[in-house]
């Protein structure tokens, strides 16, 4: 046995677990049974070497760094399937979302982060948000004029007093537009009365998966906002 | 107040059935109320039993049918209790009693009802895994034996006049649409509860599959897919295509350790020995073998008598153990499911099984749930009804106690050893009520048949159409009146009904008869029946026979109704050749001298003598020591965290200061001889005891790792303990404890390894809550316990969790990853390995424990041979079967109780004190108890006293005696079973009434007069 491998565990030292302990209210690392029932369910087991229960157990055995360095966190999707058939409960996704925050912006993957930021600006492809109302408009009209039977397909923006409002994905305006239509059908069939916004319209959430609290809660809040001077009364989340 | 002499026992599973038995023995009148149709609970309903591998309904079928006929039981089926009120000694309970719509006084069981019945339902008793009609008997061996019909599913009584099949096909006209609901007051002194459990119901479970994806079971379905009363007959089949399955797959802890979806954190004790045996099972009922069973579990827990040997057993015969709890059932193709799990070290992998079993958890009985809330009795967290560890079968309301898994889900074994307890403690409260309101069988004078020459009656059964309808009973009669020496032949519709019975006790009287032969349906369910009625009519019951021609004839040989009818002619006429050389025997008892002798005074041993000693009985109470208390002085608390000091010291004064109990301390036992009712004892001090009852409590030892694989420095280093050597410092209250900065457990030290593979089954428990202890002394020292598999079974389970709770850090160890411990300069280093990151840790404890086996007493082979009792192949005593007798030894007339059985915790060590003393009163409370009376005897003429017949009795019942030196028979001891018969070279020995002459007059009749027919002999 290297002694790089041993764990010299003289004193229990916690420090991270402790953390996510104060930061997130009612979860219990140290009820893991370490049982393997999460990694037996996680499409995420055995990449990068690790899997929920070695995750948990790294923290149990307070090997902090090596929690803090792992790519594993990036495997992990935090869809939380683990959680809901763990016999304790332990919410492995949402200490992922803790250790993703915890990493230094410039050492998590430069996609998310850029996406994220972005985002914070106006929205996560950075389209202008003129474009967006331009594309939407244009290809409104092409399907009015192209396809029997929808002339009075609509897809209102900034409708104030609708009373639903529909945030759209960014990445559909910007490379494949015509992908809104189908929505926009269905929720014409249905007489419904909806909305987009033009500004602060983009639904994804990049900024929830890097971790960032306080960014996410930002792009959440604006778009809060937005319906709310519209004065709708229902929120369509496409994500 | 004059306390009542009857107990009501609410619920007729295996542990209300023994309640009631010992109550009834002992001297009380029982009602037994159960919910349903017939008596047996969850244990009738299971394939096979562990670790014994016993047939469940075969070894459960005679309590049953003991219970149904006893004088002082009064079976309630269909009944419920609806209030309770009063005080202990005193109750008045309301039971309801639903109607049945069908007469037991009329019933024969023949089935007919259930044929026409043309509704059919869901059979609750397969789990809904098949169907049944609306007339129905709850299952083959029901007790009673009596058809129920089903209100709710009834066409006739939904609707009047739309059916009535069951009425026009019933012979015995049984049938009463017009039954009503019956409200019965009792009085009662006492009440014992055993609702028993529910499976846990996995529906909502969605991941598991159950309900959703096809050939996902519960064990309990599982059970009856095994059984040959089941579904599918024995023949294990899946339940999508009925094909046999070929792989299959157990998930442990479903609905058990599980604080999410399941709302259980306890873990439900049975589930893992259950799915052992099941595998075991199956691969024995698979074709042509080659079933591949696979358990996925998180620890394995097989804690009890014998379990452990039976996981290896299971290990090395094939079956494959998982260490993984699994996700998610997934369907795959052809009604396959497919399993993903990652092993220890987080390996994924994928197998496909044809057949998965969900191993459910047990819950309280959903039935039971209001009735226990308007009965006032208290419920924990978990949902089962609270005791206190020092009373482990009183509830919180005084008079009212409760066995089996309604107070915590435990195995047959255990809730057996509660029942009997439950039963002490009623009897405790209604001592002096004892015998008031039982009834006793009076009987006339028996007239001296031996000047007679035989005169011989045969009453041949038509068994409603059982056996008339294929054997000509006519005929049969007619030719038994032409035998020799019969001098009355008649048949009778059904022979067992009250009013044949009557006619038959008659008829011996009016024509002389002094030898009867009755040729009906079995001599299983009805000898004991006859034989009273000849009792009744006046003559010896041992002068009579039974032909079997109804399950032995009329039902195996339906095709063939000519020979069939040959067949009883032949049966009969071999009963009358036996009958006819019967003799009246003597009804054999033995005066009790009512003393018991309790051996060791530890907790089982004080207990023990303190629950006879308060039913007026006198106790010798022998301890080798100068002091009481045993082990449990090493004892800081029990693991619901009560000290056990104070309880010591109260139970100290009691026995000190009771006068029915003689102390003997410093005391050990020289020698003793005798037989149940009357033993006598040679003590060290020069005294001999004269008792009629024993209970054996010797206690076990803790093991002290000196030397050898499990030392861990233990006794070369200061900071190395036993458990109980921690104990002695936290009861002394111990300051330095509370400076530790690190400490380490090892747990299994000695226990379940090549030497002594059993497990200790307290261990885990002791140093967790030992551990606990610690954290509460300084909630800053880091804890390790190193593990092989924790097994805080039951309500435990919540132990283990707080500690996890509390930061105690859990690895496992295997045989392969030994912990190491160095002693570094004074300074402990212990290295071990942690499966789930598959590396090494090194620890520096202040101090480490060492979890050390319970071990058997040296000297328990000389007292266990003193009073003919056996040692298992652990060297714990070993009792006469370890599921339904687990207080008796096969010796009548003495018992045993605690750590000499087996390791186990004081509150079970107190409920198994309490069913000793249960089953020991029921010999105390007699003047006298029956004997055997087909029992063996020797011709002095012919024995040569060779001794060979004393080494094979297995009831040390014979012996040489020094004076003549030939063979005596102690007809006390003697249970007629025909070893020293058989061994005897000289023919000397014979069993009375089975001698050589009457062996061979039945053979010799059935050689004779034979007919060939025209169907030939087959």
């Amino acid at each position: 046995m290297p002694d790089e491998k041993r764990l010299d565990l003289g004193k229990l030292r916690t420090k991270l677990k402790k953390h996510i302990e104060s930061a997130v209210p009612g979860i219990n690392i140290d009820y893991c049974l370490t049982c393997g029932l999460c990694a037996s369910g996680c499409p995420a087991t055995d990449i990068e070497g690790l899997d929920p229960r070695k995750f948990l157990r790294l923290l149990v055995l307070g090997q902090d760094e090596e929690i803090l360095k792992t790519n594993w966190i990036y495997a992990c999707t935090m869809c939380q399937r683990c959680k809901y058939a763990c016999p304790m409960g332990i919410d492995v996704g949402r200490i992922v979302y803790e250790i993703r925050g915890m990493r230094p912006k410039e050492q998590r993957p430069k996609n998310l982060q850029r996406s994220c930021d972005l985002q914070k600006e106006s929205n996560s492809t950075g389209i202008p948000n003129e474009d967006f109302v331009w594309v939407v408009g244009d290809v409104l009209q092409e399907v009015r004029n192209n396809e029997p039977g929808w002339a009075n397909l609509a897809a209102p923006i900034d409708k104030a007093g609708a009373m639903y409002y529909l945030n759209q994905n960014a990445k559909e305006p910007t490379v494949e537009p015509e992908e809104m239509v189908p929505l926009w059908k269905i929720l014409g069939a249905a007489g419904i009365d909806w909305t987009y916004s033009s500004k602060w319209w983009d639904g994804a959430n990049y900024c929830l998966f890097t971790g960032d609290a306080m960014d996410w809660e930002m792009t959440v809040r604006r778009q809060a906002e937005v319906v709310d001077g519209l004065g709708c009364k229902y929120y369509i989340n496409t994500e | 107040m004059n306390p009542k002499g009857s107990v009501l026992v609410v619920g007729a599973g295996i542990a209300g059935v023994q309640a009631a038995l010992d109550l009834a023995d002992g001297g009380y009148y029982v009602h037994l109320v159960e919910r349903r149709p017939a008596i047996g609970g969850g244990m009738s309903q299971l394939d096979k039993t562990f670790p014994t591998n016993d047939c469940s309904a075969c070894i459960l079928s005679p309590k049953l049918v003991e219970c149904g006929r006893h004088l002082n039981i009064n079976l309630l089926t269909l009944s419920e209790l609806v209030s309770i009120d009063g005080e202990p000694g005193d109750f008045r309970a309301v039971v309801r009693q639903h109607p049945r719509y069908v007469d037991t006084g009329k019933c024969i069981a023949c089935g007919l009802c259930a044929e026409k019945c043309p509704k059919k339902v869901k059979n609750e008793f397969n789990m809904g895994l098949s169907e049944r009609k609306a007339a129905y008997l709850l299952y083959p061996q029901a007790v009673p034996l009596k058809y129920a019909i089903d209100s709710k599913n009834c066409i006739w009584l939904n609707k009047p006049g739309r059916c009535g099949a069951c009425a026009k096909a019933c012979p015995a006209g049984a049938i009463n649409f017009d039954d009503a609901p019956k409200d019965h007051l009792l009085e009662v002194g006492a009440v014992v509860l055993a609702p028993g459990f529910s499976p846990f119901d996995p529906s909502a479970l969605d991941f598991t599959g159950y309900g959703r994806v096809p050939n996902v079971v519960t064990s309990m379905e599982f059970e009856r897919l095994l059984s040959p009363s089941g579904p599918c007959l024995g023949h294990m089949e899946r339940t999508s295509d009925h094909k046999e399955p070929k792989r299959i797959a157990w998930l442990q802890c479903v609905g058990s350790r599980d604080i999410n979806k399941a709302c259980h954190g306890y873990c439900s004790s049975v589930c893992c020995m259950y799915a052992i045996k099941q595998a075991v099972i199956a691969k024995e009922h698979a074709t042509g073998g080659g079933l591949s069973a696979h358990i996925f579990f998180m620890d394995m827990r097989t804690h009890g008598k014998g379990f452990e040997g039976y996981y290896n057993r299971a290990q090395t015969d094939g079956v494959v153990f998982h260490r993984s709890r699994v996700h998610s059932v997934i369907p795959g193709k052809d009604d396959n499911l497919i399993i993903r799990y990652a092993d220890e070290h987080g390996k994924a992998a994928e197998e496909e099984f044809d057949l998965v079993v969900l191993s459910v958890g047990l819950e309280l009985n959903r039935n039971a749930i209001s009735l226990m809330d308007k009965l006032g009795v208290g419920f924990d967290s978990d949902g089962f009804i609270v005791t206190a560890p020092f009373a482990p079968v009183s509830t919180n309301r005084p008079g009212v106690f409760v066995c089996g898994a309604a107070s915590e889900p435990k195995d047959i074994p255990q809730s057996v050893v509660e029942a009997s307890a439950a039963a002490l403690e009623a009897e405790r409260l209604l001592a002096e009520a004892r015998w008031s309101k039982t009834k006793t069988k009076e009987f006339p004078p028996e007239r001296d048949v031996r000047p007679e020459p035989p005169r011989i009656g045969v009453f041949v059964c038509h068994c409603g159409i059982n056996i008339s309808s294929v054997v000509d009973v006519k005929a049969v009669t007619e030719y038994a009146k032409g035998l020799p020496n019969v001098v009355f032949a008649q048949d009778n519709l059904f022979t067992c009904s009250q009013d044949t019975i009557n006619q038959m006790s008659e008829t011996i009287r009016r024509e002389r008869l002094n030898r009867v032969v009755v040729a009906s349906c079995s001599p299983r369910t009805h000898e004991p029946l006859f034989q009273e009625t000849l009792r009744e009519a006046g003559i010896n019951k041992y002068l009579f026979e039974m032909a079997n021609i109804r399950d032995q004839d009329s039902w195996v040989h339906r095709d063939a109704p000519k020979m069939a009818t040959l067949k009883a002619k032949d049966l009969v006429r071999m009963a009358v050749a036996k009958v006819r050389g019967d003799e009246p025997l003597p009804y054999n008892s033995v005066p009790v001298t009512r003393a018991a002798l309790v051996v060791g005074a530890g907790v089982a041993g004080m207990t023990a003598a303190l629950s006879l000693a308060d039913q007026g009985f006198k106790v010798h109470l022998v301890e080798r020591k100068d002091r009481l208390w045993g082990h449990a002085r090493k004892f800081y608390r029990t693991w619901q965290g009560d000290e056990v000091r104070p309880y010591l010291e109260d139970m100290s004064r009691a026995i000190e200061s009771h006068s029915k109990i003689e102390l003997h301390l410093n005391t050990t036992i020289e020698d003793a001889s005798g037989s149940v009712g009357q033993f006598k004892t040679s003590l060290s001090d020069g005294s001999l005891i004269e008792h009629g009852v024993a209970i054996l409590a010797i206690g076990g030892e803790s093991f002290k790792p000196r030397q050898g694989k499990w030392n861990y420095l233990y006794g070369r280093n200061p900071n190395v303990h036993t458990l109980l050597e921690l104990d002695k410092r936290f009861i002394e209250g111990d300051q330095d404890l509370k400076g530790l900065g690190q400490a380490v457990f090892i747990h299994c030290v000695g226990s379940r390894v090549p030497e002594r593979p059993y497990c200790s089954r307290v261990c885990c428990t002791h140093a967790i809550d030992q551990a606990l202890k610690l954290k509460e002394l300084n909630p800053e020292m880091d804890i390790f316990m190193l593990y092989r598999d924790i097994r805080t079974y039951g309500k435990r389970e919540r132990l283990y969790q707080e500690a996890r709770g509390k930061g105690i850090v859990f690895v496992r160890y295997d045989l392969e990853h030994l912990p190491e411990v160095r002693d570094e300069g004074g300074r402990l280093l212990v290295r071990a390995h942690d499966p789930v990151l598959d590396r090494y840790i090194n620890l520096h404890p202040d101090l480490l424990v060492l979890a050390s086996a319970v071990v058997p007493r040296d000297d328990m082979g000389r007292l266990s041979k003193l009073y003919k009792c056996a040692v298992g192949a652990e060297g714990f005593l070993l009792e006469a079967h370890m599921k339904l007798r687990p207080v008796d030894f096969a010796t009548e007339g003495v018992y045993l109780a605690g750590l000499c059985h087996y390791p186990k915790p004081i509150d079970e060590t107190i409920a198994q004190a309490k069913a000793a003393a249960a089953r020991a009163a029921i010999v105390l409370s007699k003047e006298a108890v029956p004997a055997e009376g087909v029992t063996a005897q020797v011709n002095p003429a012919k024995c040569t006293g060779c001794a060979v017949c004393t080494q094979v009795c297995p009831y040390s019942a014979i012996n040489i005696d020094p004076a003549t030196a030939k063979a005596v028979v102690n007809v006390g001891l003697c249970k007629g079973c025909g070893a020293c018969v058989a061994s005897c070279r000289s023919d000397a020995a014979s069993l009375k009434n089975l001698g050589n002459e009457q062996i061979m007059a039945a053979i010799e009749a059935a050689t004779e007069d034979v007919v060939i027919g025209p169907e030939g002999l087959v």
